[in-house]
């Protein structure tokens, strides 16, 4: 009985160490396929705490109007209902007419994407995007929206990626101030997103000029991050009392805890890649992609 | 039946993880959902049946988050390992006790998947961190394992599925 036992332990023990040892790329596969098979639910139930919101949002007006005046409430909940859809589709709208904008401005080829979910176990800032490598998506990709950057992609599967936050310490960021083109890094503050500001800024000289309100943008060193994305602005500079660097701490541009869509960066490899991925995706059809483009 | 019936609590947990965000104070832990269906398994089913729900409910929550695989399970194995080891001669069927046995193992797993992101440098915690995480962990353990418990005890009884420890 005893040795049935320890059979079984060690079995267990090995089973959790192949588990741990296994080589990336199985273990990419193995998550891949898991994070694939589960991303439409986390989509739909997205979608419908979204729906669920509207609606909650929708009767609190209706019992705000009943102690308004019980006689007129279904005219007005009617008119304010339909004035409720008609501002919705302005501001649906503008949000598109924006995003669209912002596409044909920007400089990067782009892949639009939507935010389908958030890191739930707490360890990490991140969000999850509905893009994967079949449409073009790529680890290590800066992800942006039109108020600015919002961190990089670091676990991509087919059809989802993981975007590590600026408010998450390990997404550091080369960056520099705008107006005086002083250098430092940026790295999160692990702050919840939606709590500011979201990072700080390191190794700023001593001697450098900072102000509050400054922009900060991605400096483009080190290749990862395309050069002169809004990062942020300066809250508050703090002055080491010994040392040769100062600290500033950052909000985001981008407000990291409300993100419904965003944009990752793509290079023309990893746009040909998601073609061979996918085969019956034409070319340029990638919505937000700047195919028909020079580089 | 057992084992469908644990996969449909591992499906329904995955789900809830998916949709509740991290509780905002105490270090940010996660509401334990899937630790809480490998708790139930070690204290209620054959060790088999909590070994294997402990590996898929790793897998699933791994996948879930940027941790790498093995991580999470090896947690769930520890935590569910030591309720297991003391079900007999102390788990009772009291709100009172689950919450204990809750608290204890919710703790208990957070704190090995901190040591060993920590230990692999995947996250930069300091103990004060740490410490602050787990007792968040523990009180959520606390809270929500007298309700997962019963909800599951309770759709077991109207199956008509008996105990099988």
């Amino acid at each position: 009985m005893k040795d049935r036992r320890w059979i079984a332990l060690c079995t267990i023990a090995l089973i959790v160490l192949a588990m741990m040892n296994l080589p990336d790329s199985a273990s990419r596969r193995v998550k891949g396929a898991v994070r694939d098979g589960i991303s439409p639910l986390q989509a739909a139930l997205r979608g419908g705490v979204r729906e669920l919101r509207e609606i909650l949002r929708y009767i609190r007006g209706i019992g705000d109007l009943a102690l308004e005046n019980r006689a007129l409430s279904e005219e007005i909940v009617y008119l304010r209902g339909e004035m409720r859809m008609a501002r919705e589709l302005e501001r649906d709208n503008q949000m598109l007419r924006d995003l669209l904008g912002f596409v044909k401005r920007s400089p990067h080829r782009l892949i639009s994407c939507e935010v389908i979910g958030r890191d739930s176990t707490g360890w990490w800032q991140t969000v999850r995007l509905d893009r994967g490598a079949a449409s073009g998506v790529a680890e290590g990709r800066a992800v942006i929206t039109p108020a600015g950057l919002i961190g990089r992609t670091v676990a991509v599967s087919s059809h989802t990626a993981d975007v590590l936050l600026l408010s998450d310490p390990a997404c550091r960021v080369s960056v520099r101030l705008a107006r005086s083109g002083v250098f430092g890094v940026v790295a999160g503050l692990g702050a919840k997103p939606g709590e500011q500001p979201a990072c700080r800024m390191d190794y700023i000289s001593r001697a450098a000029d900072v102000q509050e309100g400054d922009e900060v943008v991605t400096a483009g060193m080190g290749g990862l991050f395309p050069k002169g994305l809004l990062v942020g602005q300066v809250r508050r500079v703090v002055p080491h009392e010994e040392g040769l660097y100062q600290t500033a701490w950052i909000d985001s541009a981008a407000r990291l805890g409300e993100l419904e869509y965003a944009f990752v960066t793509a290079t023309m490899d990893d746009l040909a890649g998601a073609r061979i991925m996918a085969p019956d995706i034409p070319p340029g059809d990638e919505s937000g992609s700047r195919e028909g483009e020079e580089p | 039946m057992t084992l469908l019936m644990l996969l449909f609590w591992l499906i329904a947990g995955g789900t809830l993880q998916m949709l509740v965000p991290a509780w905002r104070h105490m270090g940010q832990p996660a509401f334990p959902f899937l630790l809480g269906v490998v708790l139930y398994a070690a204290v209620n089913k054959k060790a088999r049946y909590f070994v294997l729900t402990a590996l898929l409910a790793g897998v699933l929550e791994d996948s879930l988050s940027l941790a790498p695989l093995g991580y999470s399970a090896c947690a769930f194995l520890f935590a569910g390992g030591i309720a297991l080891l003391l079900r007999r001669d102390f788990f009772a069927d009291k709100a009172r006790i689950v919450m204990v046995f809750g608290a204890a193992g919710s703790a208990t797993a957070t704190g090995v998947m901190a040591l060993l992101l920590r230990m692999n440098g995947l996250v930069d915690l300091s103990r004060g961190d740490i410490g602050r995480r787990m007792a968040g962990a523990g009180i959520l353990g606390a809270v929500l394992m007298p309700i997962l418990f019963g909800l599951m005890r309770g759709l077991e009884r109207r199956l008509g599925l008996g105990e099988d420890s």
